[in-house]
C-alpha cells in the first residue's frame, strides 16, 4: 500500500512548482485572447507558387488602412499552403471592408489562386462579453459542485469534502490554463470547454474515493485512523482512476495528434490543454484531495481533544 | 430479464442499433437519417455565421424593425435559393443570428459579398402592370396584419404618406382591374389586382392563405421604410473543403480512439472488457441517434465530445470491473461478486456522471454555437452511459456468466480461484 499522506509535501511542492511555471510563463508569454475574445478579424486564405507576406500585410493595410500582420503556413498532410492575416482593430471589420481585402489580395497576386478559405470578424466589445459569458460559467460550475459535492457527502463532512474537491478542480483548472499560456495558445472559446470539461471530469475521481471513503468508514468504524482510512480508500480505487484516465487520456491523445497532422487548429488547441487536465485531475485527486481532507479531519480532531 | 440468453438479445439490439445509426431507416413516412446525414454545423460544411446590427442607428431597434430586417434576409435568401438557412432575432440585444452554408458545387460562391447584399437597405417599390414605379418603400409608413372584418380571412393593411397616399390614389384610379405589384429589390414579393380607387391613404391586401402570410407580408412591405441597413460586427466565414477535411480527420480520430479504448479494456479486463465494449458501442449509437433523429447540429467540438464520452463513458466499466475482480479476490462467489461489484460501483458511477451533467448543461445555457454542440454529446453520453454502461452491461455480465465454460475467475481477471 501507498501512503500518500506520508509524502504529502512531495506533491504539494510538485503541484506548486507546476503552478509557478504557468504564472512564470503569463510573465514571459504574457496571456493572449483569441479573437473570439478580444475582437479582430482574421483572414485565411489558401493560395498556389509563392506570396511574399510583407507585401501581402502592405496591400491590405493599403486596402483598408488598418495594421496587418501577415503568416505563412504549410500543411504537409493537405498539401496546401495558407496566408494568414490578422487585423487588431477596434472595430471589426464590415464585409464590405473584407470584400475590398481580397480583391486587393487578387489583384496584388493575379497568379496565386487566392481563395478565402476561412474568416472570423469579431467586434471587440462582444468579444468581451463572449468572454465574460465563460469565465461566469467556470465560477458557477465550480459553485455547483461544490453544492453537489457537499450535499452527497454529508456523512464524511460535507463542507470538508466539498471544498478539498474544488481546492483539485482550482488546480487542474490552473494547470490546464498553465498549459494554454505554456504553449501560446490564445484563450477562446476551447479554453472553457477545457476547462469546464476538466471540473465535471475530474471530480469524478475525486467522488469515486470519496464513496469508498464513506464506504470504509462504515466498514471499519472508528477502528482506523483517518489517514489509514484514507490511505486505504485511494489505494483500493486507484487502478479505477489510472485505467479510467488512460482511457479519457488515450482518446484525447489521438484526437490531436490527428488535429496536428491536418492542422485543424480549433481542435488541436482544445485537446494539448485537456490531455494535461487530464492528468492533473488523476494526480489531484490522488495526492491532492485525499491528503488535505486527512489534514482537515486531523486538525478538527485535535482541536476537538483540546477541548474535551 | 434474467435470462441466460440476455447477452444475445442485447448484443443483436446492439448490431440492430448500430445499422440505424449508421445508415438511417425508413418506415412509411417517419425516416431516421445514417450518420451521413446529419445536420452538420457551419464548421464542417463551410458557411456563414454572421450577427446583423443596425449600422449607425443611436437607439436600439425596436421588435418590429428586427422582424422587418429579419423579412429582408429571408427575402434575399428565397431570392438567392438557400433555403436551409438559420435566421434569428436577439430581441435583447437587438440583433439577428444568420445562419447559412456555402454549398460545395457553388465554386464562384463569394461569401463577403453575400453578407454584404444581406445586410443591405431593401429597396421597395410598388409597381404597374408595366413596370412603372407606384410607390416607395417610404412613401408606407406603416403595415400590419389583421383579420379582415368583411370576409374573416387574413388581411394586410397599409398606411401611406400624404404623398403616398395621392399617388396611389391616382394609380388605382387608373388601373381599376389590373395589377399592381410589391418588389423588394428585384423579386416580387406580391401582386394584387385593384379592385377600386383607393383614396384616403389605407390601402389592404385581402385573402391572404393565412395569419402567417400576411404577417409576413407586412414585415417585408415596413422594410422598405426601416430607416437602417445592417452591418456583420460579428461574422465567421469558413470554405466546404476546409470543413470537410476536418469532418474526414476527425471521423478517422473516434475510429481510432474508439479502438484502442476497446483493445485496452478486452485486455486488461477480459470478460467485463468484452462486456464494456458492446456498451461503449450501444452508447455511441445512442448518442448518434440522439443527433440524427431531432437533426441537432453537430459541429467539430461536438465530435469532440463525442469522442471524450467514449473515455468516458468506460469509466463505469472500469469502476464496476475493479469492483468484481476485486470481490472474487475478497472470496465471494462468481455470482455475489458481480451483483456486488454492481451495486457498491453505483454510487460513484452516479454520481460521477451527475457532475458531468452540471457542466454540459452550463456549456450549453453559455457556450456560443458550436460549444452548444459539445455540450449536447457529453449529456447524450451520460445518458446512455447510465443506459448501456450500467444497465446493459449488468445485464449482459450476468447472462455471461451463466455460462459454466466462462465462469473462470481469470476471465474477469482476477487471480484466485472463485467459489462456485
Amino acid at each position: 500500500m501507498i501512503s500518500f499522506y506520508k509524502h504529502r509535501y512531495i506533491y504539494f511542492i510538485i503541484s506548486t512548482c507546476l503552478i509557478l511555471a504557468g504564472v512564470v510563463a503569463v510573465f514571459v508569454n504574457g496571456i493572449q485572447l483569441d479573437i473570439q475574445f478580444k475582437g479582430g478579424t482574421i483572414f485565411k486564405y489558401t493560395y498556389t507558387g509563392t506570396i511574399d507576406e510583407a507585401r501581402a500585410e502592405n496591400v491590405v493595410e493599403l486596402a483598408v488602412g488598418k495594421t496587418t500582420n501577415g503568416q505563412l503556413q504549410s500543411n504537409m498532410a493537405m498539401q496546401e499552403q495558407m496566408l494568414i492575416l490578422s487585423l487588431a482593430d477596434n472595430e471589426a471589420l464590415t464585409s464590405q471592408e473584407q470584400e475590398a481585402v481580397t480583391a486587393a489580395l487578387n489583384q496584388a497576386f493575379p497568379n496565386a489562386n487566392l481563395a478565402l478559405a476561412e474568416s472570423l470578424t469579431v467586434e471587440p466589445f462582444l468579444g468581451a462579453r463572449f468572454f465574460k459569458n465563460g469565465i461566469i460559467a467556470i465560477g458557477l460550475s465550480f459553485l455547483l459542485v461544490l453544492v453537489y459535492v457537499g450535499f452527497r457527502f454529508k456523512n464524511i463532512g460535507g463542507l470538508s469534502a466539498g471544498t478539498m474537491a474544488i481546492i483539485a478542480l482550482i488546480h487542474d483548472a490552473l494547470i490546464v490554463t498553465a498549459a494554454f499560456i505554456v504553449f501560446k495558445i490564445p484563450l477562446n472559446d476551447s479554453f472553457i470547454a477545457a476547462v469546464l470539461t476538466i471540473i465535471g471530469f475530474s471530480i469524478n475521481d475525486t467522488i469515486v474515493i470519496y464513496d469508498r471513503i464513506r464506504e470504509n468508514k462504515n466498514l471499519y468504524g472508528g477502528k482506523i485512523s483517518t489517514e489509514e482510512l484514507v490511505d486505504t480508500s485511494i489505494n483500493q480505487s486507484m487502478m479505477r482512476s489510472i485505467n479510467t484516465n488512460i482511457a479519457v487520456f488515450v482518446s484525447i491523445t489521438i484526437v490531436y495528434i490527428f488535429a496536428q497532422i491536418y492542422n485543424i487548429e480549433a481542435i488541436r488547441s482544445f485537446a494539448l490543454p485537456m490531455m494535461f487536465g487530464t492528468i492533473s485531475g488523476c494526480y489531484s485527486t490522488i495526492c491532492i484531495a485525499g491528503p488535505l481532507w486527512t489534514m482537515w479531519q486531523n486538525h478538527k480532531n485535535s482541536r476537538s481533544l483540546v477541548k474535551a | 430479464m434474467n435470462s441466460k440468453y440476455t447477452f444475445f438479445v442485447i448484443f443483436i439490439l446492439t448490431a440492430v442499433l448500430l445499422f440505424i445509426s449508421m445508415f438511417g431507416l425508413q418506415i412509411g413516412g417517419a425516416e431516421i437519417k445514417g450518420a451521413d446525414q446529419m445536420r452538420f454545423g457551419i464548421d464542417i460544411r463551410g458557411g456563414v455565421d454572421a450577427t446583423f446590427e443596425p449600422k449607425d442607428l443611436g437607439r436600439a431597434p425596436a421588435a418590429d424593425e428586427l422582424e422587418s430586417a429579419r423579412a429582408i434576409i429571408e427575402t434575399r435568401m428565397d431570392a438567392a435559393n438557400i433555403t436551409d438557412r438559420d435566421v434569428t432575432i436577439d430581441k435583447t440585444n437587438g440583433k439577428i443570428l444568420v445562419r447559412f452554408p456555402w454549398k460545395s458545387n457553388e465554386a464562384d460562391f463569394n461569401p463577403q459579398k453575400a453578407v454584404s447584399e444581406l445586410g443591405e437597405t431593401a429597396h421597395l417599390t410598388f409597381r404597374g402592370p408595366d413596370g412603372s414605379v407606384i410607390l416607395e418603400g417610404s412613401d408606407v409608413t406603416k403595415s400590419y396584419a389583421l383579420t379582415s372584418q368583411v370576409d374573416q380571412k387574413p388581411a394586410v393593411m397599409l398606411e401611406l404618406s400624404a404623398d403616398g397616399a395621392k399617388n396611389f390614389a391616382e394609380a388605382t384610379g387608373r388601373l381599376i382591374g389590373q395589377s399592381i405589384s410589391i418588389y423588394m429589390d428585384d423579386t416580387m414579393i406580391s401582386s394584387a389586382i385593384v379592385e377600386s380607387q383607393i383614396i384616403g391613404g389605407g390601402a389592404s391586401i385581402t385573402k391572404m392563405g393565412s395569419m402567417e402570410a400576411a404577417a409576413l407580408l407586412a414585415n417585408r412591405i415596413n422594410s422598405g421604410s426601416l430607416p437602417f441597413s445592417l452591418v456583420a460586427k460579428n461574422c465567421s466565414i469558413i470554405s466546404p473543403t476546409l470543413g470537410n477535411n476536418a469532418l474526414a480527420v476527425m471521423v478517422l480520430a473516434g475510429k481510432v480512439a474508439f479502438a484502442l479504448v476497446c483493445l485496452f479494456m478486452l485486455i486488461y479486463y477480459r470478460l467485463p472488457g468484452l462486456v464494456a465494449c458492446i456498451a461503449l458501442i450501444l452508447q455511441v449509437c445512442g448518442q448518434l441517434l440522439a443527433l440524427s433523429i431531432p437533426q441537432f447540429t453537430l459541429t467539430l467540438a461536438g465530435i469532440a465530445g463525442l469522442i471524450l464520452s467514449i473515455g468516458m463513458g468506460v469509466d463505469a466499466n472500469v469502476i464496476i470491473s475493479e469492483r468484481i475482480k476485486e470481490e472474487i479476490t475478497a472470496g465471494k462467489s462468481l455470482r455475489a461478486a458481480i451483483e456486488a461489484g454492481f451495486n457498491k460501483a453505483f454510487s460513484s458511477v452516479f454520481d460521477g456522471n451527475i457532475t458531468v451533467i452540471i457542466v454540459a448543461i452550463i456549456l450549453i445555457k453559455f457556450g456560443s454555437g458550436s460549444l452548444l454542440s459539445f455540450g449536447y454529446t457529453l449529456v447524450t453520453g451520460v445518458i446512455m452511459n447510465f443506459i448501456a454502461g450500467v444497465t446493459a452491461s449488468r445485464l449482459m455480465i450476468r447472462s455471461l456468466s451463466t455460462f459454466e465454460s466462462l465462469r473462470q475467475p481469470q476471465y474477469f481477471g482476477a487471480r484466485r480461484t472463485a467459489k462456485s
